[in-house]
């Protein structure tokens, strides 16, 4: 098990990673925010303990941009006292739980036992791009016709919807969507897109995947630009 | 009815069309063999609409039960399928037929493209004959015919029910997902072809 910690307060931080590390995770403590975000671009958590109070970028935003990038990994607020209103907006921009200073060890162990027992699942919402409609009930991809994806074609899918402002490396994929699993290389990444690609000309749509390779992948609509691929 | 059929003197002459496009796409799929050391063709199933269901035809479109009709208004006495291995050789299949002198396109729908709202996919093409004949030409893959064939049969169990919507949809589901299965199929094999 595998937690990030974003604490800025230095002895609190060393603190609550050893205490985490005696119960058997593994932890990667950080200082600010703008830190934990590129820690959580770079890998994957099983949990995310977040202060909000913190430089550079403090907890909510930090929040905020995973949520917005679908990175679904549970987070655990740290906020100030009883500031209703900082744990209400960190609850809404979707924290699975938060805990508010001065807490006890022996509660912040149980909150993150808590957070991990629960899975995040998958996020029960129809995304859209342009034409093209992802409904996550019944998993098919739909514009003019519709098919069937598989979980990996789907969840790579909701990834790139997610996603439409950035290209996104194949690591960041191999990482993100395949979790790191040991057997996706960079051709299972690169048979996947070609999957999509070929499952969104067959809906008719004219939005296309960019991107070659091994390299980095963007869901473009059919007037953007169209070099560079197939 | 008499004994005489509604297809008159001219049945032989379609067993003719059906035979002189059997051997076209015989002589096609040596090619291809020979090319590629892969045969696109599955099955090249042919028939004449039976006597029954061609008259049934008549009367539905309101035509006089003639000779006339059935082999110039209808379009589908002629009926042959071609089932392919993958959709980009539904595709070649088409191509090759287009570009054939001796048949003229009367009509093309493509039904891959464009999947019927049931979920039904092929393509379709009327073709005219030198002789003057119509046909009517399938292609589709193994998985579109595994579908058509299937929904085809559940179709006479169907009873109109409050499930006919669920049945429906669940039908168009599966036909969502072979369809998806083509698609993959025809991707990898893509990525083996250019190895």
């Amino acid at each position: 098990m595998k937690l990030l910690l974003a604490e800025d307060t230095k002895d609190l931080n060393r603190a609550v990673t050893m205490m985490l590390e005696h119960e058997g995770y593994e932890v990667e403590p950080v200082y600010d925010g703008a830190e934990a975000m590129e820690h959580i671009e770079k890998s994957s958590y099983d949990g995310i303990i977040l202060d909000i109070m913190m430089p550079k970028k403090d907890g909510m935003e930090v929040l905020r941009e995973l949520r917005s990038r679908h990175i679904l990994t549970p987070v655990l607020m740290l906020t100030a006292k009883t500031e209703i209103d900082d744990r209400v907006a960190g609850l809404d921009a979707g924290a699975d739980d938060y805990l508010s200073k001065p807490f006890s060890m022996k509660e912040l162990m149980a909150r993150v036992r808590s957070m991990i027992r629960r899975s995040a699942g998958f996020g029960e919402q129809t995304l859209r791009y342009e034409d093209i409609f992802l409904d996550a009930e019944k998993f098919a991809l739909t514009a003019g016709n519709s098919v069937r994806l598989s979980i990996k074609e789907f969840e790579l899918m909701q990834m790139l919807i997610a996603n439409t402002d950035r290209e996104l490396s194949t690591e960041y994929l191999l990482e993100h969507v395949w979790n790191g699993e040991t057997e996706a290389q960079e051709d299972t990444v690169w048979l996947y897109i070609s999957y999509l690609r070929g499952k969104l000309k067959s809906v008719g749509t004219s939005v296309q995947i960019t991107g070659a390779k091994g390299g980095a992948f963007q869901l473009v609509s059919g007037s953007e630009k169209s070099g560079g691929d197939q | 009815m008499t004994g005489q059929s509604i297809y008159g003197s001219y049945r032989e002459e379609m067993e003719q069309c059906i035979d002189e496009m059997e051997r076209h796409i015989s002589a096609l799929r040596e090619e291809l063999k020979k090319q590629r050391g892969m045969d696109p063709v599955e099955h090249f199933l042919s028939r004449i609409k039976s006597e029954e269901s061609i008259l049934e035809k008549c009367d539905r479109k309101g035509l006089p039960r003639t000779t006339e009709s059935v082999l110039f208004q209808i379009h589908d006495a002629i009926g042959i399928r071609i089932i392919l291995s993958f959709i980009s050789d539904v595709y070649l299949i088409r191509d090759d037929l287009a570009g054939m002198p001796e048949y003229e396109i009367v009509e093309e729908k493509d039904y891959i493209r464009n999947a019927k709202p049931n979920g039904y996919r092929s393509y379709h093409m009327i073709l005219k004959t030198r002789q003057g004949f119509f046909m009517e030409v399938q292609l589709r893959t193994i998985s579109m015919d595994t579908w058509a064939a299937l929904e085809h049969h559940l179709k006479y169990k169907r009873k109109i029910g409050k499930n006919e919507q669920l049945i429906v949809s669940e039908l168009k589901r599966c036909a969502d997902e072979l369809a998806s299965t083509d698609i993959s199929m025809q991707t990898i094999r893509d990525m083996i072809f250019e190895e």
